[in-house]
């Protein structure tokens, strides 16, 4: 009996979560104008770094994978930037706060929404990458999908939370950022390291340190996120 | 401000004076200089507590910050705030002492060592906080956020330390507090000195928040007497 | 060795700083007294004239 209402407790839980990606895919696939511009911006953050280092010069292998992950960090904000305001305008926040939803589960279902956006574009960017830089990738997919992974869970966890805080400010789109980067450095440096690693062909199990520091970051700040939602998304 | 407070703050006051006396005493006339370093050493006694007092800051901003959202109080928003503020002085100080002392020893002005990296990053961390607290306005809204930013913004310094560490390192290690015990590697003198540093800048802290504090203070009765007073009729 | 200079200039910058800072917050608290003054001074004639 006991477990029968934790079941549907649960149950009702994940409908929630589900609900709020389903509207955030649905939105996206209407309008097609956040995708589009992540992966556009992407491409140009990428660009513009191989037109400012000379590649004549640098290996390509070192420089890489920090380029990548400049390219990802920066198209991600944009993501999380639109994910918060988006629900601002027209006060669909508010209606989101009224309606008889867990705060997490409004966190975890932006959370999702965010993390596979920035999923999807990665895996479309890393092609690109691939030919332009002239690494090839295919022999380190497995491990490199690992890290990409981690890393991108740690940028959401974070950056979900600080975006739910900045959507109410006046000068938003310029706080997000500010707040956002000094508090994802460990991150940055562990996937950027990680990366160039993988690239250079070492197995995973040689860099236990950096995946159990990245790790442990998105677990930390998911607990925290969850502990703390409610003060952020309070009227 | 009642008398007994007062008093007992110019005591704290007259306290901090003394204390940075007898330091700078010792650090320039009592503790014998460094022989491999030279003069520029003597940075060190003002480095170390400047650093010590910008991390004790920014825990008071974590402890406080986790008050104001269990307990919803204005007065740990204030310390909260103060406390942020003057971390970010004495890490602009660290940041600053750093390559003034690196500049001669190392040869150059800044190298991406650990412990300077990790702590320009922990400078740019709570530097963002305050440009949160300074652009919103006030009200519950500003409280709330700052204490969220200052929850993990502290939570985030292991993580910072250990990826900046194995990112690279050249710091001397640790003299002071190193595995065969307190200040091992360090002359008595110098030890003393150091201790004495860290005991005046650990008062000042407190004259410095007290200032602070009421400067917040005044600013809330400012407000709340013209709310009462001069937009009602 | 000789690098005084330096000692000298990392004490201009940490005495700078934290006096630079109490003098704000000491002019920071008189402007706010002035405006505290003003106002009861205010509330004052206000309750006289009623």
């Amino acid at each position: 009996m006991h477990t029968g209402a934790l079941v549907i407790a649960m149950n009702r839980y994940l409908n929630q979560v589900r609900a709020i990606v389903w509207k955030d895919f649905i939105t996206e696939l209407k309008t097609r104008e956040l995708f589009s511009s992540m992966f556009i911006f992407a491409l140009l953050v990428i660009i513009i770094f191989i037109f400012s280092i000379n590649l004549s010069i640098v290996k390509a292998s070192e420089i890489g994978p920090g380029v990548m992950w400049v390219a990802f960090l920066f198209a991600g904000t944009i993501g999380l930037n639109r994910s918060f305001i988006l629900e601002k305008e027209n006060d669909c926040l508010q209606g989101l706060l009224l309606a008889p939803v867990d705060r997490t589960a409004l966190y975890f279902g932006k959370l999702i929404s965010n993390f596979s956006f920035l999923l999807i574009m990665e895996f479309l960017i890393l092609p690109i990458f691939m030919i332009f830089f002239n690494i090839d990738l295919i022999p380190h997919l497995l491990p490199l999908i690992y890290v990409i992974f981690a890393g991108t869970l740690g940028f959401c966890t974070i950056g979900t939370l600080l975006s739910s805080l900045s959507a109410n400010l006046k000068t938003r789109d310029i706080m997000l950022p500010i707040l956002l980067y000094p508090l994802i450095i460990p991150i940055i440096i562990g996937s950027v390291r990680m990366t160039s690693q993988v690239i250079a062909g070492e197995p995973l199990s040689s860099m236990t340190n950096w995946l159990s520091l990245v790790l442990c970051f998105d677990v930390i700040y998911i607990a925290v996120s969850i502990m703390i939602i409610d003060f952020v998304l309070e009227e | 401000m009642s008398e007994e407070a007062k008093q007992s703050s110019s005591i704290l006051i007259w306290l901090t004076a003394l204390a940075f006396l007898i330091g700078m005493a010792a650090i320039f006339i009592y503790v014998p200089t460094e022989q491999m370093e030279g003069a520029v050493q003597r940075i060190m006694y003002f480095h170390i507590p400047a650093a010590w007092l910008a991390f004790f800051s920014f825990f008071i901003v974590f402890i406080c910050s986790i008050l104001f959202l269990w307990k919803k109080e204005r007065e740990w928003d204030i310390y909260a705030l103060a406390s942020a503020e003057i971390g970010v002085i004495f890490c602009s100080l660290v940041l600053i002492t750093g390559p003034i002392w690196a500049r001669p020893i190392w040869g150059a002005w800044w190298v991406w060592d650990a412990r300077l990296t990790s702590t320009l990053i922990l400078w740019l961390i709570y530097v963002s906080y305050l440009m949160l607290r300074y652009q919103t306005e006030a009200g519950s809204m500003r409280a709330r956020f700052a204490a969220v930013l200052g929850i993990i913004g502290f939570l985030d310094i292991p993580f910072i330390h250990f990826s900046v560490l194995w990112w690279r390192t050249f710091h001397p290690p640790p003299k002071m507090i190193s595995p065969e015990g307190l200040g091992a590697g360090m002359d008595t003198s110098m030890v003393a000195t150091l201790m004495l540093s860290l005991g005046a800048f650990t008062l000042l802290y407190f004259v410095l928040m007290g200032q602070r504090i009421k400067v917040e203070k005044m600013k809330d009765e400012v407000e709340q007497l013209k709310k009462d007073h001069l937009y009602s009729n | 060795m000789d690098n005084l200079e330096y000692l000298f200039a990392a004490n201009v910058f940490v005495w700078g700083g934290i006096f630079y800072y109490l003098f704000r917050i000491k002019k920071y608290q008189q402007s706010l007294q002035n405006d505290l003054n003003l106002i009861k001074e205010a509330i004052k004639k206000g309750s006289q004239s009623e």
